[in-house]
């Protein structure tokens, strides 16, 4: 009977956790002082490298052919200027009213008239943006993110295509206007 | 009797209990993988790191672009610092006058100057290691409610010294 029971007590053991207690104790304060809770990126072009050198030989194509202007007035409101081998076009995009009664820029409106636009032109990728000088920096991010990607729908990036002028092969990409420049910084 | 003694002596000893005891540590090792798992999944080894204030809220963007590792170009409402230096005073983003210059009312000479200086030594640097060079990148951590006007100066200004890419630095929108 003794037999028996010492038989079953060798069956049965504790795991000794103490040593992996000792390493999550002096992993946690070494990640506890790298934590961060905001993630903090940078706005710049975003291109893939397949596609880039073709955005970029299309933009040096249509350098002086075609131009892209943005401006974004006082009153929120944005207005796209096109000039396209000497004959302009301009399209308008009204601000609108916030849900606290503020006026903001119509950013669905204004990416719908961009997608319009890019369907136009789907081989023109910079943009030349001229805020007015009472824009906050949080309305010509918004702006900027309008206009920069195309958005999802149903979950499903929505993708335009091009033609790449080096290689004469179709690229499909979620890109708009990504190469965003400030146009009037050197007293524009 | 003798044997009933030492079957009753050693039942005792059987059955004593014990002066040392194991401490149950079971359930705190769980709550610490816990622990180190939300700790790891906000881990972040990102160059750019912001102090919060509430004279510094970064506006908020869709852009995935991972920061680089470049000169920071702080920009609040308490003032413009470069590489965390006050350069220049503001009074709630709003620039003083005398801080712009008379000629050009775009130019702000005190962060021409550093900055200048932060481009000289870049450049002295880069003169002596050859896998190092200066490409006039700079990071620009701006609060979100600051007019372009403002920044428009801090970026001409910058532009001037040779630091004409600027990155604007963004919250990542959920």
């Amino acid at each position: 009977m003794r037999a028996l029971k010492t038989r079953l007590d060798d069956s049965t053991f504790e795991l000794n956790l103490a040593p992996m207690l000792d390493i999550i104790v002096a992993i946690i304060p070494m990640l506890l002082l790298s934590v961060v809770f905001v993630e903090i990126t940078v706005i710049d072009t975003p291109i893939p490298q397949a596609v880039e050198k073709a955005v970029a030989a299309a933009n040096e194509k249509n350098k002086d052919v075609v131009q892209v202007r943005m401006g974004v007035a006082a009153d929120k409101s944005v207005n796209i200027t096109i000039t396209d081998r000497g004959a302009t076009k301009e399209y308008s995009v009204a601000s609108v009213k916030a849900a606290d009664g503020a006026t903001q820029a119509d950013l669905d409106g204004l990416h719908g008239q961009v997608m319009a636009i890019k369907k136009e032109y789907p081989d023109v990728f910079r943009m030349e943006l001229n805020p007015s000088d009472s824009i906050p920096l949080n309305e010509i991010v918004g702006v900027m993110d309008a206009v920069r990607t195309t958005r999802a729908v149903d979950g499903k990036q929505v993708k335009v295509s091009f033609t790449d002028s080096t290689t004469g092969k179709p690229i499909e990409t979620n890109l708009l206007f990504p190469d965003i420049v400030f146009g009037n910084v050197a007293g524009g | 009797m003798g044997i009933r003694n030492r079957r009753g002596m050693g039942r005792y000893i059987d059955q004593r209990i014990s002066s040392t005891f194991k401490i149950q540590i079971t359930s705190m090792v769980d709550m610490f993988v816990i622990l180190l798992v939300f700790l790891l999944k906000s881990y972040s080894t990102s160059p750019v790191q912001i102090t919060a204030s509430d004279q510094l809220t970064l506006p908020a963007s869709t852009s995935t672009k991972d920061p680089v590792d470049v000169l920071k170009l702080v920009v609040s409402k308490s003032g413009i610092f470069v590489d965390e230096k006050k350069i220049v005073e503001l009074k709630d983003g709003v620039l003083a006058v005398e801080d712009v210059d008379a000629n050009d009312t775009q130019f702000i000479r005190a962060l021409y100057t550093e900055l200048d200086e932060q481009a000289k030594k870049t450049r002295v640097i880069a003169s002596q290691n050859s896998e190092l060079e200066f490409d006039g990148k700079v990071v620009m951590q701006a609060e979100r409610t600051l007019p372009y006007d403002v920044l428009r100066k801090v970026m001409y200004t910058s532009m001037m010294a040779g630091y004409a890419d600027v990155k604007i630095a963004v919250m990542l929108k959920d």
